[in-house]
């Protein structure tokens, strides 16, 4: 028996819980996926699947398997990603696309890490921002890109996510210059510089909502495609700015943490659902040694679903286990 | 504005709204329309309830059953959901056409399941056949999306899944929104069905008028209708809702006679749960939409 061939075959069932719709994501018929599902359940000598002729549910055996079987999925496909590799002159060149607010010692550190360890791939940089790469993903004009989240993920596979927590650009010697860590409502009264609104507006609208939901409302937004306009909003002394905090400041503009990490930049590397590059794993890992150094911050409040969510039923009784 | 201005101007208030947007309406009068991504294919939600009370009631017009058979629905075997008998605590009996109402007025999970279960799903197919919707096929309720859900994230504690439920990356690998194994459609699927209720095409006068009456009876202010805040402007839908997906398909009715179906389906960029700037979008695009219809043609 195929055991990893069989294992897809279970993890596509207990995906779909029907084995209709399971056999025509397999491109097979239905007949041939029992019994292969069947052959699988006598060799592992358990039940995996309850079926009825209503509805397929998996068994508790089915269910703790099946992280199980899918990590065996991920790293096999690793295995044959790698020997496709081996076996292909097109994995020469990895085209892979930056947000533009990335820092040159970035870059820089992303080229090097990648090139030391892929030395047989060249690694082609591109500056783009969210919707332009997530455009030239869907054209293949991109192999792999690194996103702002949020954003559409259709047709895209998010791979790992880096964190980095966002702090404030402030005037030295200004009323925020103090050696501590800044709360946001401390920021009341002073305008925000922010990237463009139509750059990405479900991440502005995060950040926007973030302040307001910590007490500050900024009187005026200005929103900046440089960073020297940025910084001179931030100079002149009434505005001020997120910033990861990560590039040396000149001497009037000081960086200070937010107390409790209410904003991060969380970016994620994401390369298409089908056909992607074999190399796009080695650019993932590249991106965690050189951006993932800094912890993920604290897991926000459990969302609360209301009855206008229409979906997935949490009774109320059922979260607070009574 | 010209009709590919009307195009860009909503495109741009879908963008605006951190939303990729698909939607068609037209003006059942005269047959004029407006679409972004009309023939787009789309995930239904729960607006998979329309064609399924459109094939009860095509069922009580062939006599296959009374719409006024009552079923017992009971806590523990019936779907549950945040609305409706789905939320309830104890067994429940009403009737089919009741059923239908809470099933479109409230998206009750439990009543639309045991429609569908007292139907089958091959009555829904007939429904959806005999509207022309080409493009659309009903392959589960919402006792299976709920399942797959759970199945797919690995997960059935409540408060785990409340989290998952607006990660990113899990929601990435939700095959629940998989447009290809799930219930799905298009925009301009939906308005041809509208546009058949709304013209006594799909079943009897009688029953077609009994559709209509759900539909307007649907609660929700914060989609379709709240493009239309006028006393004299009748608006009934029907919501679709998963994570990240938020849609209505409606049919927005003027005093001056003017009728028009709209069908709008967003995928929010942002994975929170509320949203109401994507919430409102859907009322934006139609109320453009309809106004550029309502404009006289030069």
């Amino acid at each position: 028996m195929d055991l990893v061939q069989h294992l897809r075959y279970f993890v596509a069932v207990a995906e779909e819980l029907h084995f209709g719709r399971a056999a025509s994501r397999l491109h097979m018929s239905q007949p041939p996926l029992s019994q292969r599902i069947q052959r699988l359940e006598r060799e592992l000598g358990a039940r995996l699947f309850d079926r009825s002729p209503r509805e397929v549910t998996l068994t508790e055996a089915g269910r703790l398997l099946l992280p199980q079987a899918r990590d065996v999925l991920a790293r096999a496909d690793a295995i044959l990603d790698l020997a496709s590799r081996i076996d292909s002159s097109e994995a020469a060149v990895l085209r892979a696309g930056l947000p533009p607010e990335l820092e040159g010692t970035t870059v820089a550190a992303l080229l090097g890490d990648f090139r030391a360890r892929r030395p047989r791939t060249a690694l082609d940089l591109r500056e783009s921002a969210t919707a332009g790469q997530q455009d030239d993903l869907a054209r293949r004009r991109l192999d792999v890109g690194l996103l702002h989240l949020p954003f559409d993920p259709a047709d895209l596979v998010i791979g790992p996510v880096v964190h980095r927590p966002l702090g404030v650009l402030v005037a030295a010697g200004g009323p925020l210059d103090l050696p501590d860590e800044l709360l946001l409502s401390d920021l009341s009264g002073h305008d925000l510089v922010t990237f463009a609104r139509t750059a990405a507006p479900a991440r502005f609208d995060e950040i926007l909502d973030t302040c307001a939901r910590h007490g500050y409302h900024p009187p005026t937004v200005h929103q900046a495609d440089g960073r020297s306009f940025t910084v001179g909003l931030v100079l002149a002394g009434t505005a001020v700015a997120f910033d990861p905090g990560t590039v040396p400041q000149q001497a009037d503009v000081v960086w200070r943490p937010l107390a409790g990490q209410p904003l991060a930049e969380r970016m994620a590397v994401v390369w298409p659902r089908e056909r992607h590059h074999p190399e796009v794993g080695a650019f993932a890992r590249t991106v965690v040694r050189v951006l993932g150094a800094a912890a993920a911050p604290p897991a926000g409040p459990v969302p609360h679903t209301r009855p206008a969510s229409e979906f997935l039923a949490t009774p109320y009784g059922a979260a607070d286990g009574s | 504005m010209a009709h590919e201005d009307v195009r860009e101007v909503i495109a741009a208030q879908f963008a605006d709204a951190g939303v990729a947007g698909r939607m068609h309406a037209i003006d059942l009068a005269s047959g004029r329309e407006v679409g972004v991504g009309a023939d787009a294919a789309v995930l239904m939600a729960s607006v998979f309830k329309v064609p399924l009370v459109l094939a009860l009631y095509r069922a009580a017009d062939a006599g296959l059953v009374d719409p006024a058979e009552q079923i017992t629905l009971t806590p523990g075997t019936r779907t549950a959901g945040p609305t409706g008998i789905g939320a309830m605590a104890d067994p429940v009996t009403m009737s089919l056409r009741d059923l239908a109402h809470l099933a479109v007025s409230v998206s009750d999970n439990a009543a639309a399941d045991a429609l569908a279960d007292r139907l089958g799903l091959d009555a829904v197919a007939a429904a959806v056949a005999a509207a022309g919707m080409a493009a659309t096929r009903v392959v589960e309720v919402c006792r299976d999306v709920a399942a797959r859900t759970v199945a797919s994230l690995g997960t059935a504690d409540p408060k785990q899944l409340a989290r998952l439920l607006t990660d990113p990356v899990a929601l990435s690998r939700l095959s629940t929104l998989d447009v290809a194994v799930s219930n799905r459609t298009t925009p301009r699927d939906c308005t041809v069905l509208l546009a058949g209720i709304w013209d006594d095409a799909l079943a009897s006068a009688g029953s077609c008028a009994a559709v209509r009456r759900l539909l307007s009876l649907q609660v929700w202010p914060h989609r379709l209708a709240s493009g239309f805040p006028f006393d004299d402007v009748r608006v009934a839908g029907k919501t679709g809702t998963l994570p990240t997906v938020r849609n209505e398909i409606g049919v927005v009715e003027y005093p001056d006679g003017g009728r028009y179906a709209i069908a709008v389906f967003t995928r929010s960029a942002s994975t929170a749960l509320m949203l109401p700037r994507a919430d409102a979008v859907i009322g934006t695009v139609a109320r453009t939409a309809v106004e550029h219809l309502r404009r006289p043609r030069r």
